[in-house]
């Protein structure tokens, strides 16, 4: 097992290598400017964009800034740009357009990420999973078509959508009726002296909607993946023998078939992982949520390369975490598989 | 706009007195005794007895009769129940977080919204006129030269630390500018400074390197607290005061900051015009334009912009006032007039004018540019895609200038005859009846080309959208072949500068309060890549009138106006744009707050005199 790790971490490291690289490269090489960005003004002269884009490196040679970007250029001696350690020191460099280090701007949005994902992948699980299970035990009847119809809606109406009737019925509609109503976006109310501070109550009435929303492609998809799962569990022979040793059928149902049935959620828990961490663009912007998706995608339009590095470093350690976790769950949960 | 309001008060008070001469029966106006700021017409039902002579039975017999009417009258009131209610929050509302409170790195418009709440400067804008006025300077003098200006700092005025604000925080943000340590927009701000001089702790001398009229508002920056940073500017581009400025001079100072979700500024009790009546503003993001207008409908926010789409909805909700202007800028087409196959720099590195400059096969002749101007339907445009939230514009200059603005072109109304008519003259026919036009002796395509041309705009902009969709309509009604495509905003900034283009959709925001826009037309602006001169613009009269314009010694407005109506001649009649609209903007704020009084160049220039009623 510890060889096994071992041996995958060593290969994640060229990987990741290989990722950064293509994806720098990539980035770099998209038509933008992120000095244009910020001056597509009339007052800004084109001897001020220039003088910009010479004090941001970004007049160099593409390999030149990868290499600054990896490295650093504190040890080069004599150069115009500003001291940076490069990543590998742990210094995602500053951000082109906040001036501020990019790891700040990461680190302030991660808890608001991660509490949103986190929560909507949760409620995904704990109600995907015993729909899952029930359509399976009672297939073919009303509760297996009813779910099956449901995943279908909430696999194919979009997120954007749902949350938008969702704020226009219970955000809008109910307080015009005078009903209780949802926040229509944000983290929390802020006080009568204009600051926020931790009410649990006030942060779940935030909280539920988005993950709500966020968590009906989870149910969908766990509670499908769960019913095909338990069924063929059930028709194996070892549920068989179990059923001719006289077990009941509760037994035979959750410890036998759930058991086994739980397996391949392993191989889908990885990608979930890296998920959680990239955030939910969509359901953030709609909901007003402070996340590290907007942080992302805003810096994709900006052209804010220092801030679409990180993200791309974060998503890349993400999946390559993500997947060894899978392995190593499957090692775990699933005897039959030999790591080494 | 003090005077104004004093002058309108005292005709107030001549109307009231002789009201109450003339008329004999209207109730004792209440005794004013308050200051008298405002003068509102009212509708009011006004009962008055009349004598009446009638004759009953033959004899004149006098009697008294009442009679009701309904009149406007002209009131003073004191909109202001004295004294005014101090603290809660105004909630604005915007779709863009701030990026960075620091007035001279800053580019984007959120963040000058909030670090202009934090950060004043020598100079303001005049919320009505748009002209520039003394800030926290006194004023200032111009030498005979028309270089140097010499400004006074206003005494009295302090820093949230209780350090004075002198010329030396005028003076440290200007030279740190000038320091090469700082890589910003605004260092466009400080091209043509040559030198700073500090004369003493109050004044200060800025000299130019050239007359240039559009030069005082360049000095308009907020000022940085110079005791706060170090004598060499290093330490200002990566200063933590940047997100977290601890030191300010404006109405508010700011409490808390959580990133893509909410600023909150709270009042500065020692500002100088006078703590403001607020206990604070909060500055809320909400990303999608749709759940905004919710949030100003339930009256979650207070204040907030309204897209024209809304615009209906917005009118029917009680609680909210609208107010509406024109904006400084405009919507229009970009015509390529060099070639986009070879795009060129007008001028070569001497100087000289660069005979590679190619020249476009259509859209370099005028005919064509001045067809396309009357075959596109602006009113439409206006009427269907912006909801009829625009003004049809004709050359360069917005109307909001009206100085500058040159009200005698003709408009080039929508009329496909006359289109057709000026592609027949310019040799561009349609001989083999496939409803496209091709070149029959014109002027600079080859004999048989089609009239083909593409037209781009970035995607996302759902009316420069549809506008695409109506120009390549109304287009192909007269025999032109229009590609159109949405490109996404990097790309289309790549084809834009880099001139490749031969229409685009585009507009212009921003353009400030003087009508120089010379960075669109002179020659040295006109580099593929590199330049706003992207339409490949040439003309060595406008190029001469624009240079006089800006450098005319004195800078006297009525020579200077005369002037850019000149070059709105020019450019009406050769068209490198096709000027669409001036967009009209709307804001939105919430009824319960008092004390607005938004002008067209800014809604919040009285922000510390408002109140929550």
């Amino acid at each position: 097992m510890t060889r096994y790790m071992i041996r995958r971490l060593l290969q994640a490291i060229p990987t990741f290598f290989g990722i950064t690289l293509l994806t720098f490269f990539i980035v770099y090489s998209a038509p933008g400017d992120p000095v244009l960005q910020q001056t597509f003004d009339p007052n800004v002269t084109e001897t001020t964009r220039e003088e910009m884009r010479h004090a941001m490196g970004l007049d160099q040679p593409i390999y030149v800034q990868y290499l600054n970007w990896i490295i650093g250029n504190d040890w080069m001696g004599d150069t115009d740009l500003r001291p940076r350690k490069g990543i590998l020191r742990g210094d995602f460099g500053y951000s082109l357009i906040e001036k501020r280090p990019v790891l700040d701007m990461v680190r302030e949005r991660v808890p608001a990420t991660l509490v949103l994902t986190f929560t909507g992948v949760l409620i995904g699980y704990l109600v995907g999973l015993p729909i899952g299970v029930y359509a399976a035990v009672k297939q073919g009847g009303g509760f297996d078509n009813l779910t099956r119809i449901m995943a279908v809606l909430f696999n194919a109406v979009p997120g954007f959508w749902l949350s938008l009737v969702a704020i226009l019925i219970f955000a809008v509609k109910f307080r015009e009726w005078g009903l209780p109503a949802i926040p229509s976006g944000g983290m929390y109310t802020l006080t009568s002296t204009g600051v926020r501070t931790f009410n649990l109550g006030d942060r779940l009435i935030h909280l539920l909607p988005p993950a709500l929303v966020l968590s009906t492609g989870t149910i969908a998809g766990i509670s499908r993946l769960m019913r095909t799962q338990v069924l063929e569990v059930i028709r194996q022979d070892y549920i068989r023998t179990a059923r001719a040793k006289g077990l009941s059928d509760r037994v035979v149902n959750f410890t036998h078939a759930l058991r086994n049935a739980l397996i391949p959620l392993a191989t889908v828990l990885g990608p979930t992982i890296t998920g959680l961490l990239g955030g939910a663009v969509i359901t953030e912007t709609i909901w007003s949520w402070p996340g590290m998706g907007r942080l992302f995608v805003n810096a994709n339009f900006q052209r804010d390369y220092p801030v679409i590095m990180a993200g791309f470093v974060i998503g890349a350690l993400g999946v390559l975490v993500g997947n060894l976790i899978s392995d190593i769950l499957y090692g775990i949960v699933d005897p039959r598989v030999r790591l080494e | 706009m003090f005077a104004r309001k004093k002058w309108a008060s005292i005709f107030a008070l001549l109307v009231i007195a002789s009201m109450i001469l003339s008329a004999c029966a209207t109730p004792t106006p209440e005794v004013v005794e308050k200051i008298v700021t405002q003068v509102v017409k009212e509708t009011v039902v006004q009962k008055e007895v009349v004598k009446e002579t009638i004759i009953v039975e033959g004899t004149p017999q006098v009697v008294e009769k009442e009679i009701t009417k309904i009149v406007e009258v002209e009131k003073i009131v004191t909109p202001t129940p004295t004294p005014l209610p101090e603290g809660g929050f105004v909630t604005s509302v915007t779709f863009a977080d701030a990026k960075i409170l620091n007035p001279i790195l800053s580019s984007d418009s959120s963040s000058s919204w909030v670090h202009g709440f934090l950060f004043e400067g020598a100079l303001n804008t005049d919320p009505w006129s748009g002209e520039t006025i003394p800030g926290l300077v006194e004023g200032w003098t111009v030498s005979d030269d028309g270089l140097t200006y010499t400004f006074t700092v206003r005494d009295g005025i302090y820093w949230t630390d209780g350090t004075q604000v002198t010329a030396k925080d005028f003076a440290f943000t200007y030279e740190a500018l000038m320091s090469g340590e700082l890589e910003t927009p605004r260092l466009s701000n400080v091209e043509l400074i040559e030198k700073i001089e500090l004369i003493d702790d109050m004044t200060i001398a800025f000299t130019f390197t050239e007359i240039n009229c559009v030069a005082l508002p360049d000095l308009g920056l907020g000022w940085l607290p110079a005791h706060m940073y170090g004598d060499d500017f290093t330490d200002i581009m990566e200063n933590d005061l940047n997100t977290n400025p601890t030191v300010t001079n404006g109405p508010f100072t700011l409490k808390e900051w959580v990133k893509d979700d909410h600023i909150t500024l709270v009042r500065n009790e020692n500002y100088w015009q006078g703590a403001p009546h607020l206990e604070g503003l909060i500055y809320k993001v909400v990303p999608n334009q749709t759940i905004m207008i919710q949030q100003l409908k339930t009256g979650e926010v207070d204040v907030g912009g309204v897209q024209p789409q809304y615009l209906v909805e917005m009118e029917l909700q009680e609680h909210l006032a609208l107010f509406k202007f024109f904006d400084d800028g405009y919507t229009y087409i970009g015509f390529q007039m060099g070639d986009p196959n070879d795009p060129q720099p007008r001028l070569n590195e001497d100087g000289t004018l660069n005979e590679a400059h190619g020249i476009h096969p259509i859209l370099g002749d005028k005919l064509v540019r001045q067809a396309i101007v009357y075959a596109i339907d602006r009113n439409s445009i206006i009427a269907k895609v912006n909801f009829g939230q625009g003004a049809p514009l004709h050359a360069n200059v917005v109307p909001a200038v009206g100085w500058a603005y040159n009200d005698e072109l003709e408009p080039r109304v929508y009329d496909p005859d006359k289109a057709a008519e000026l592609l027949e003259e310019a040799g561009w026919t349609d001989t083999d009846g496939d409803g496209i036009r091709e070149c029959h002796g014109c002027a600079y395509a080859e004999e048989g080309a089609p009239l083909a041309l593409n037209l781009k705009t970035n995607a996302g902009n759902e009316i420069r959208e549809n506008i695409g969709v109506i120009a390549q309509d109304q287009l192909g009604e007269v025999g032109f072949d229009i590609e159109f495509e949405a490109m996404e905003w990097n790309a289309y900034l790549g084809v834009l500068l880099g001139q490749t283009f031969d229409m685009v959709i585009i507009g212009w925001t921003g353009l400030g309060t003087d009508p120089d826009d010379d960075l669109f037309w002179k020659a040295d602006t006109d580099i593929p890549d590199a330049g706003f001169g992207f339409v490949s613009y040439y003309n060595p009269e406008v190029e001469e009138l624009l240079q006089t314009a800006k450098t005319l010694p004195g800078c006297d407005q009525g020579e200077r106006g005369a002037l850019y109506k000149k070059i709105q001649e020019y450019l009406y009649d050769e068209q490198p744009y096709n000027w669409l609209y001036v967009p009209r903007a709307t804001w939105a704020y919430n009824k319960r707050i008092g004390g607005v009084d938004p002008g067209p160049w800014t809604v919040w220039h009285n922000v510390h005199e408002w109140y929550i009623k």
